[in-house]
């Protein structure tokens, strides 16, 4: 019975907000589901020996990826898993990427975090998923040592044996704490 | 093909609510022709926009762009210099039928229609509409040079305030020439 004593002229303001949301959806989100799509189109159609990436379950803005490491380089046949969140932004604002395989990399922390100039200040709106991870698994092999995130592997990357061995051993480790 | 054309023509006049058969069979002809997405959502090109280095955008995805970075706007293809003003928008066949583009936010920037370039003998000394002379002096330690000294009040393009700032700056070089020439006799 109260309910009836509501002024009808005021509006809810839940249903105000969910008024809101849907417009946001409709306008900005709608178009970033859709850029989102085509790079999935793109990166299903590239057929890349390296990379690989799919949405994590029925969330568009989280995806799953991998990426094999080039023959001829430290990382040759390990697989790293990685994890990658678009802003609401996107394709405006960078993706955050992180490594959910720990990484032995001059390059990348220990959480996983990546230091590469183009998820920074050097991205571009022309960019999508197929390049950001084709230019992840470049610097796998072209690491920046000027400015390493593991001062350690940066040293360690003048001795390509031993640099080598290294990666190898940290991957199997996780391999077998994983398995 | 004759019948075709008719069609077409007919199509002209009507409301294109609904695409014709012949433009439906050109459509399928011609699937995602990659040439005309736009650089930022990938999709073909809306309200397009072309920059100055080539590349092709939809208005509302360069604004944005434009917006995310304004203290150093980058062409996101080859990093050039872009701004809302070195930005031609293309019009095509029919988009006179929609709604004027420039009505939204944010809108469209406008055609510009430059001048031809004027080819004469002489680029710095043009005796045309209005004298327009240039010249330089050099002294070491000091350089001084004064440019595009536009005579008589005649500026390239009267009344936009970046004329009036050109005039003004060329006046106060030309006065700083003068004096040091005076300086430089008297010395």
């Amino acid at each position: 019975m109260a309910s009836q004593n509501v002024d009808p002229t005021r509006v809810n303001p839940n249903t105000r907000k969910q008024r809101d949301k849907s417009e946001l959806l409709s306008g900005g989100l709608h178009s970033v589901t859709q850029r989102l799509q085509q790079d999935l189109m793109t990166l299903m159609c590239s057929g890349e020996k390296y990379v690989s990436g799919f949405p994590d379950g029925d969330n568009l803005f989280h995806w799953k990826a991998t990426i094999t490491g080039a023959e001829g380089t430290a990382y040759e046949g390990l697989e790293y898993k990685l994890e990658i969140e678009f802003p609401d932004r996107y394709p405006f604002a960078a993706p955050k990427v992180k490594f959910l395989t720990p990484c032995y990399h001059p390059n990348v922390d220990n959480l996983g975090t990546i230091c590469l100039d183009i998820l920074k200040d050097k991205w571009s709106a022309l960019m999508d998923v197929r390049t950001v991870l084709l230019s992840i698994h470049l610097l796998l092999s072209e690491p920046n040592n000027k400015d390493p995130l593991n001062a350690e592997a940066a040293q360690m990357w003048q001795n390509k044996t031993e640099y080598a061995a290294m990666v190898q051993r940290k991957h199997r480790e996780h391999a077998a704490k994983t398995e | 093909m004759a019948s075709n054309a008719t069609e077409e023509n007919a199509s002209e006049n009507e409301n294109k609510s609904e695409p014709t058969p012949s433009s439906s069979q050109n459509e399928n002809n011609e699937p995602n022709n990659p040439n005309f997405e736009c650089n930022i959502c990938l999709d073909t090109a809306k309200e397009a926009v072309v920059s100055m280095c080539g590349h092709l955008f939809c208005w509302p995805c360069l604004s944005r762009w434009l917006e995310t970075r304004p203290n150093r706007s980058a062409c996101p293809v080859c990093k050039a210099g872009i701004s809302r003003d070195k930005v031609i928008p293309l019009y095509g066949r029919g988009s006179g039928d929609q709604t004027d583009p420039r009505d939204k936010t944010p809108p469209r920037p406008q055609g510009q229609r430059s001048e031809p370039e004027n080819n004469g003998m002489f680029p710095g000394l043009d005796m045309g509409g209005g004298w327009h002379v240039s010249f330089g002096i050099g002294a070491f330690p000091f350089m001084f040079f004064a440019n595009n000294v536009a005579g008589f009040g005649q500026a390239p393009a009267p009344g936009s305030p970046q004329a009036a700032q050109e005039q003004f700056l060329s006046k106060v070089f030309l006065w700083v020439a003068l004096i040091f020439i005076f300086w430089l006799f008297i010395a």
